[in-house]
Parts: C-alpha cells; sequence; structure tokens
C-alpha cells in the first residue's frame, strides 16, 4: 500500500518547501473561471491532515477533465508553487503531478486526516473567499505574485526575534497582523513605491509630506510620513530594498487615496524608525495581478489595474498647465501585450521626463488608474508604480513573444488616438458613413468612435447660437431676466452679460449615406470659420453676413472625429452623433489608404 | 490639334507610352532636360523613367517643377504636346509623384471601374 508523505500538509501550510510528496486527493471541485479558463480546486490529504486550498495550475486541467483526478487516488506532487494571498493565507498551485494510484485500486481514505488549521489567517478578513479570486489566469498561467525564495525554509511565520534585528528585542510582525491596538512592533519590509515629496499651504498653515507603500509575505500597506519625518525618513528610503520599520501609528485606511490592499495605513511619528535589512531574500518584491490588455475593455472606468506589456512605442515628454496653473510634464506610450491589444498609459511627472522607451521595454505597472478617455486608457497615478523591464517571470515570456511574434503586430488599440489626419500607425477607425447603420455603431452599451471623410451638404443656421453662463468653464444657458440680469441656475447667480456658445446641427454626407450630426463650439467654429462670439454678434447686427458665413462653408468637406450612441427619449430610440473633432482632409494620407484598401480588396 | 482637347485622355506613366501610340494621352512628369532649341524637353515619371516630350512652337518659359502634357504619342514613343500646364511647387501642397504613379497604377489594373474612356454624350 502506497505510504502517504505524512506532515506534508503541515510543512505545506507553514510554507515549508517538501519534495515530491505523495497525498491522496479527498477531493476535487470544478471552479468556472468566468473570463478565464476553468480552475480546478484540490483538497489533499497526508493521511495526517487534509489542506483544501490546492489549486491545479491550468496545464494540468486536461487531468481532471479526463478524470484521472477522482476522489480517493494516490497522487505524488512533482513540481508546485506557494502562493501567499494578501490576507496571508496559502495557496499550493500545483504544476506537475502524477497519479501513482488511481482511485479504483485506493480502498477509501487512508488514515483519519483531520483539516490542518493554518494558524496564519490574521487581520481584517472579509467573508471566506475562494483562493481563485486574486489567482485570475492571464494568458493561461497562474497567480503572478513575484514571491522570491518559493521553496526556501522560510520557519519564521510565528512572530519569533530575528537573529540579527537591530535595536532592541523587538519582534518582527507580518504586516497583515498590524492593527491600531498594537504599539511595540517591527514589520520587515521591502519598499514598492515611494512618491516624491509633496508640500501644501492652506489656511492652517504649510507642511510636506511622502508616502510609500511597503510589502511583506503576508501582505501590503500604505505608510506616510509628513513634515519632520519627512526630514528624517526621505533620503533613507530607497524603492526596492528592504528596511525594518517600527511603530508607526495605524489608523483606517482612507481608500479614496490608495488602491492598497489593507483597511489600515500607517502614518511615521516621533518614535517610529527605519533601518535598512541587508537579509532581505525572502521578502517578495512587489505583488502584481497583470490584467491583459485585451481585458481592459471590460473593466469599469476608475478601476485601479496592474498591468504589463511591450512598450511599443512612445511619444515625446510634453508640457501642460493645469486648473491649478501648476506645470506638468506629460509623456504617452502605446503598451501591447499577448491579448493582441494595445492601450496607451500617460506618465506624469518625472516619471514621463525620465521615461526611456528605447529598444521596446517591458513595462509593468502597479495600481494603475483606467479610464475610459478615447474608449479605455491607462494613467499611472501619484499611486501607481511604474517597473521597466522588471525582473519577473512575466516579463520574461512578454518578451520571448514580442521578438518571436509580436514585434510584427499591429497591436489593436482600445484608445482612440486623437492623431492628426490618418491617425498615426493606422490606428484610426474609419467608417463610411453608410458603415454607421449597417453595422449598428453606438448600439452596444458604450459609445463608438470612428473617423470619416464626409462633406457638409446643410447646416442649420437657426438656433445655432445659445447664450451661455459667461464663467469659465460653466457653459450651461442662461436665463434672460428681462430685466439687462441673466441667470445661471448652475452657478446660482446672476451677470450682466453671457457669451455666445455655438450647437451646430448639421448634415453630412459621403458617397454613399448621409448623418445629421451636432458640433459642438470648438468644432462648429472650425466648419464656420468664425469664432462664436463673432457670430452672435454678426446674427444681431447684420444677418446678411451671417447667412453668408453659412453658405461659405456649406459643401466642404472634412476629416470628422464622431461619436454615435443610441438614445432613447420617451419610447423612441435614436442614433445621436456628436462631433468630437473636425479637420482638413490630408488628401495624400487618404489616397494611400484608399489604394491599400483597393489593393486589400483586390486580393480576397 | 483641337481635337484633342475633346476627347477623354487617358493618364499614364513611360512604361504605358508603347500601348498608346497615336493615341491622346495625358502624362505628369518632373523636368529633367529641356533642348537648348525649346522645342523638346524630357520629364521623369514616379518611377523615374524618363519620356521626351516635343512641341510645335519653342518653349517662352523656364520649365521646373512638374509638368501636365496634354497630346498624343508619336510612333517613336514620345508624346507630340498639344498644351502643357506646371504644377506650381510653391503653391498648395507639393505633388508627391510617386503617389501619382501608384493612383495610375490602380487605374490601369481595373479600368472596369475607372471607365474614362467611355465619352459622355451631349
Amino acid at each position: 500500500m502506497t505510504t502517504l508523505s505524512e506532515g506534508a500538509i503541515e510543512a505545506l501550510s507553514n510554507g515549508n518547501s517538501v519534495s515530491d510528496p505523495v497525498l491522496q486527493l479527498v477531493n476535487i471541485r470544478k471552479i468556472d473561471g468566468g473570463n478565464g479558463p476553468t480552475r480546478f480546486r484540490l483538497m489533499m490529504s497526508d493521511g495526517l491532515h487534509t489542506m483544501s486550498s490546492f489549486m491545479l495550475s491550468t496545464q494540468l486541467n486536461p487531468m481532471a477533465e479526463d478524470n484521472k483526478l477522482a476522489p480517493n487516488c494516490i497522487c505524488q506532487l512533482k513540481r508546485n508553487v506557494t502562493n501567499v494571498l494578501k490576507d496571508g493565507r496559502r495557496v499550493v498551485v500545483i504544476l506537475d503531478m502524477d497519479v501513482v494510484k488511481p482511485a479504483e485500486d485506493v480502498d477509501g481514505r487512508i488514515g483519519e486526516p483531520t483539516p490542518y488549521t493554518e494558524g496564519q489567517s490574521k487581520g481584517p478578513q472579509s467573508a471566506p473567499k475562494p483562493p481563485v479570486r486574486p489567482l485570475q489566469p492571464q494568458n493561461g498561467n497562474d497567480g503572478k505574485y513575484m514571491n522570491r525564495g518559493f521553496n526556501r525554509d522560510f520557519g519564521k511565520k510565528a512572530p519569533s526575534a530575528m537573529p540579527s534585528t537591530p535595536g532592541g528585542s523587538s519582534k518582527v510582525v507580518p504586516i497583515a497582523s498590524l492593527n491600531p491596538y498594537q504599539s511595540k512592533w517591527t514589520v520587515r519590509a521591502r519598499v514598492t513605491n515611494k512618491s516624491s515629496i509633496r508640500t501644501w499651504s492652506n489656511s492652517r498653515g504649510e507642511g510636506k509630506l511622502f508616502s510609500m507603500e511597503i510589502v511583506d509575505e503576508s501582505g501590503e500597506i500604505r505608510v506616510t510620513g509628513f513634515n519632520q519625518e519627512v526630514d528624517k525618513f526621505y533620503g533613507l528610503i530607497e524603492t526596492g530594498k528592504v528596511f525594518y520599520i517600527s511603530k508607526g501609528s495605524l489608523k483606517i485606511a482612507n481608500k479614496q487615496y490608495t488602491s492598497v490592499k489593507n483597511d489600515y495605513e500607517m502614518t511615521l511619528n516621533g518614535e517610529s524608525s527605519i533601518i535598512p535589512c541587508d537579509d532581505s531574500s525572502d521578502v517578495p518584491m512587489v505583488q502584481c495581478d497583470f490584467i491583459s490588455i485585451g481585458d481592459l475593455e471590460n473593466r469599469d472606468k476608475d478601476a485601479i489595474v496592474d498591468v504589463i506589456g511591450v512598450c511599443k512605442s512612445v511619444d515625446e515628454v510634453t508640457r501642460l498647465t493645469t486648473k491649478s496653473s501648476r506645470e506638468v510634464s506629460k509623456r504617452t506610450l502605446n503598451l501591447m501585450d499577448m491579448s493582441g491589444k494595445m492601450v496607451t498609459v500617460t506618465l506624469w511627472g518625472e516619471e514621463a521626463e525620465n521615461f526611456d522607451g528605447s529598444g521596446q521595454p517591458i513595462v509593468a505597472i502597479k495600481a494603475a488608474k483606467l479610464s475610459d478617455f478615447g474608449g479605455r486608457s491607462l494613467s499611472a497615478s501619484f499611486s501607481s508604480t511604474l517597473m521597466i523591464n522588471p525582473d519577473i517571470p512575466e516579463a520574461y515570456k512578454l518578451r520571448g513573444w514580442y521578438d518571436k511574434e509580436g514585434h510584427a503586430m499591429d497591436g489593436q488599440s482600445l484608445t482612440e488616438v486623437r492623431g492628426s489626419g490618418g491617425g498615426v500607425g493606422g490606428n484610426t477607425n474609419w467608417k463610411t458613413l453608410g458603415d454607421v447603420k449597417t453595422e449598428h455603431l453606438g448600439h452596444g452599451d458604450k459609445a463608438d468612435y470612428f473617423s470619416c471623410i464626409a462633406t457638409i451638404v446643410y447646416l442649420r443656421k437657426e438656433n445655432c447660437l445659445y447664450q451661455a453662463c459667461p464663467s469659465q468653464d460653466c457653459n450651461k444657458k442662461v436665463v434672460d431676466q428681462q430685466n439687462g440680469m441673466f441667470r445661471c441656475e448652475k452657478c446660482d447667480k446672476e451677470f450682466p452679460n453671457f457669451k455666445y456658445r455655438l450647437i451646430l446641427s448639421a448634415n453630412i454626407a459621403d458617397y454613399g449615406d448621409n448623418q445629421w450630426v451636432t458640433c459642438f463650439q470648438e468644432s462648429a467654429e472650425a466648419i464656420l470659420g468664425q469664432n462664436a462670439a463673432y457670430l452672435g454678434q454678426l446674427k444681431e447686427s447684420n444677418e446678411l453676413a451671417f447667412d453668408e458665413v453659412f453658405q461659405q462653408a456649406n459643401f466642404n468637406t472634412f476629416v470628422f472625429r464622431n461619436r454615435v450612441k443610441l438614445e432613447t427619449y420617451n419610447d423612441e430610440s435614436r442614433i445621436k452623433a456628436t462631433v468630437m473633432d473636425v479637420k482638413p482632409v490630408d488628401y495624400k494620407e487618404y489616397s494611400k489608404r484608399l489604394m491599400m484598401n483597393i489593393r486589400k480588396l483586390a486580393a480576397q | 490639334m483641337s481635337g484633342v482637347m475633346d476627347v477623354p485622355r487617358a493618364r499614364i506613366n513611360t512604361s504605358m507610352l508603347s500601348q498608346y501610340i497615336s493615341r491622346p494621352v495625358c502624362f505628369v512628369g518632373r523636368v529633367d532636360k529641356v533642348h537648348p532649341t525649346g522645342k523638346t524637353f524630357k520629364l521623369f515619371d514616379g518611377e523615374g523613367k524618363v519620356t521626351s516630350v516635343e512641341l510645335n512652337e519653342p518653349l517662352e518659359e523656364e520649365l521646373s517643377g512638374i509638368v501636365e502634357v496634354l497630346g498624343v504619342v508619336s510612333n517613336k514613343g514620345a508624346i507630340m504636346a498639344s498644351s502643357y500646364n506646371i504644377l506650381r511647387d510653391d503653391k498648395g501642397i507639393t505633388f508627391d509623384l510617386e503617389l501619382y504613379n501608384e493612383a495610375l497604377k490602380v487605374i490601369h489594373d481595373f479600368p472596369q471601374h475607372y471607365p474614362f474612356e467611355v465619352a459622355t454624350s451631349g
């Protein structure tokens, strides 16, 4: 009778490695992966204990699907990897396994194993979730935790004194166990993200702060230092290095500012200490849960995601001025991964200035913000971490794929580039007006964006101008109070004046079809060749000249960038088209594109 | 030669000259050399090949840049011009001769879609 490797379950639960353990399969459960492939969760026994957090790696799915893994069969794990979830629980992912004895040859359960209670769960835990969620497989791979030293001997999970703990006899505790009710603790963690120093000045005074995120085997937490702590610690902290941190104060996390998964966040105070740690090998580098770029379409806007891809192209740094009159640097790059899809990522500040996209590096971003700008796009926010050519398996895989096939692919971008004429790199979505109807553009949940070349055939000059609130940034229509004052409901104020704004209804046509579109201020001014204020004046003073503007604007051809969406008003659904941008036709680009299409059609 | 102006003229490049002998054509090319007599000059087409153009009267102006010539192809493979047009470099968008050549190829590859030869009645 095959003997099971007793003690293996306990060892695996504690993060210790066991070589080729022989275990009995107690139960196997299929978990529907939703967006990803099916996963199988197994409960294994070593005769002494059972543990249910075993996941079959997707490459072994056929074993389960062919019914080789039936309850009671005896298996030997040849290769496995232990992933630590952010709440401290462990999941063993089985990468390679042999069935040494099929179920029918085994008389039932061996021994009387009891579930091994992992005394590890700590920290505020929500209702038990199946371990499947964080291990969302992308491209058929397992969890994305870059945990170094998997099969090394941890053996230090229970709070125990570290051999070389400087500064007294503080015990090292896991980050996941930190809470506001304990003050004497030390954590040993790696800094994954250090922000720049931010200063502020308000009625209560001035101040400065910096923040960072630290991670250890049990989880991650955000740390902020103010004023004096900035001076004390900012220079010492280096991203990627490991430190012993003690005696910070804990409070409930303000989830608005961070995506770090911890209910608490730490603030450094006068008693806090940060000491560099030399023995850092088993502290994980960073915890990321990468989403495939193709999947971004399915995520909600404003979601915080981790992505990794090849930087296919990068633009020049630009400087712009924000509403608060601050100047900031900005740079966009295009990221592509094995899904064949591409997305535009925006970098800010120093990150933008220092970014070097030459050689198509692998770029990974943790906690990037997903936006619906141009469809889908990403932004590296204040709290995102940007990694170039990171030393993680996912990066090597991407490099290999890109060198073999990816480099020849023209990624399909999720971000509609507001580029010149034809859209640099052929990313523009060109359609004819007939396509809008035949392809039912705009009928989906989201609006559709497309570009077309069309000629204006009618401009409605009646009601193209309206009186708007003169405040900057407010374009709401004002009510004429008839006493020389105009009231804006949004600003809740009255003004002695207003500004004219345009809403132009036009009919545009191409060889096949026509389309009613609405043009707002900028595009209307571009089409009419006059600004709204001047037109308003003209309308009041010189009707003939006003009409003339419209005559001149008629029958001009432009490149229109449009947005279409099906809208329902009182039981009636209609396609509404809005012009986002108007540009003169670049005939050279247009002819090249037409000829390319002709040749393509001819080849079919 | 005024009869040439009423008839549809095919746009061609140097490679197509032999197929259009004695037929009215339109040739667009970049000026290469002008003969000292001023009665003949050479044009490059979009493929870089050279065609000779012969005039009835000598040139009265400087020729440079892109020129559009209307005329008939002689059996020696030169174009007997009835009129010409200079497409000035300094006005408007620069003429892209290679792109023009590509378009020519498309027109000739798909004559069924570009029925220029059909004379419009009336």
